[in-house]
């Protein structure tokens, strides 16, 4: 009769010296994490090969071309609504510089008269007082 | 051990929480798939691949407890499943050669012999006796892990130590291990 069979527990415990976890071979989680990193990297590759992929059903063609159009003829008359306004601003802001200069020469020209007026008028006298209010 | 978690945004766990898990449990599912397969460079493959699933479905994962539990399952159906797919060699325990002299308590080789009498164990019983006496698990555990009941773990694990007793018996006589 064996060692063993004298007491099972002998037995188990040979397994487990036996099956002791060993390490994993050297460089195993650098390994691993480049793997994952590859994984990632066709994981985007495959998402993005397949947003592409999209496109080669007509359907979704025609559909993104006339979306594209669309947004093409709004943004040009969007542009050509803004670019009027703004060349209808530069007017009003011309004319209104316009009629400031008319304004501001009238100004000037009404100024030189009245100074015209002013200096062409003699000195006023100093007025007597009456005798009447000595009385 | 409480469950402890991963990450408090446990769906967006970082890459370095990763490499932390990689790096804690690399010796488990080595040795595991190392004990079933007997194949360095195969267990290696096999391990490398349980991690990368398990990068692939780390977000579904709540706790490190429930990572452990994944890793010794996962590790546990893909050695299952490589054996099938690669038909690998099963040596019986009749089969198994017979050492050339009896062997001492202090032998490397005696737990070389062991190692080899558990490869030649059927499938699902040595993935019992290796998630046992590797992993220390309880029946219970096991079963939950390989998808059994719990008396099913108990009859492989007493008919394969009835097997290996009876093996290491004829094979290395009076030794004491």
């Amino acid at each position: 009769m064996t060692e063993t069979n004298k007491n099972p527990n002998l037995l188990e415990d040979a397994l487990r010296k036996a099956l002791r976890p060993e390490e994993a071979p050297e460089g195993f989680a650098l390994k691993v994490l480049a793997r994952a990193q590859q994984q990632n990297s066709a994981a985007q590759e495959a998402q993005r090969t397949s947003w592409l992929s999209m496109f080669s059903q007509p359907f979704v063609r025609w559909a993104a071309l006339a979306a594209v159009s669309i947004c093409l003829v709004i943004g040009g008359v969007h542009y050509r609504n803004l670019q009027r306004q703004r060349a209808e601003g530069e007017a009003a802001k011309q004319q209104l510089m316009l009629a400031l200069r008319i304004a501001g020469s009238k100004l000037q020209l009404a100024k030189e008269k009245v100074n015209e007026i002013n200096t062409s008028r003699p000195e006023p006298q100093p007025q007597n007082r009456s005798p009447r209010s000595r009385s | 051990m409480p469950a402890r978690p991963l990450a408090d945004s446990a769906p967006d766990i970082a890459s370095a929480d990763f490499a932390d898990l990689v790096r804690r449990y690399q010796s488990m599912v080595f040795s595991i798939a190392q004990h079933f397969l007997t194949e360095t460079a195969a267990a290696e493959e096999l391990a490398q691949d349980v991690f990368l699933q398990l990068h692939a479905t780390l977000s579904t994962l709540k706790s490190e407890e429930h990572v452990k539990f994944w890793l010794r399952k996962v590790t546990a159906h893909r050695c299952i499943d490589y054996q099938r797919r690669r038909k690998l060699p099963q040596v019986s325990l009749d089969e198994a050669p017979e050492p050339m002299s009896p062997a001492q308590s202090s032998d490397p080789l005696v737990a070389r012999r062991l190692q080899q009498f558990v490869a030649s164990l059927p499938e699902k019983p040595r993935l019992i006796v290796i998630l046992r006496y590797q992993e220390d698990m309880l029946p219970e555990d096991i079963a939950t892990v390989l998808a059994m009941p719990v008396a099913t773990v108990k009859s492989h694990l007493q008919r394969s130590l009835a097997l290996l007793r009876d093996k290491v018996t004829r094979t290395m006589g009076e030794v004491t291990i």
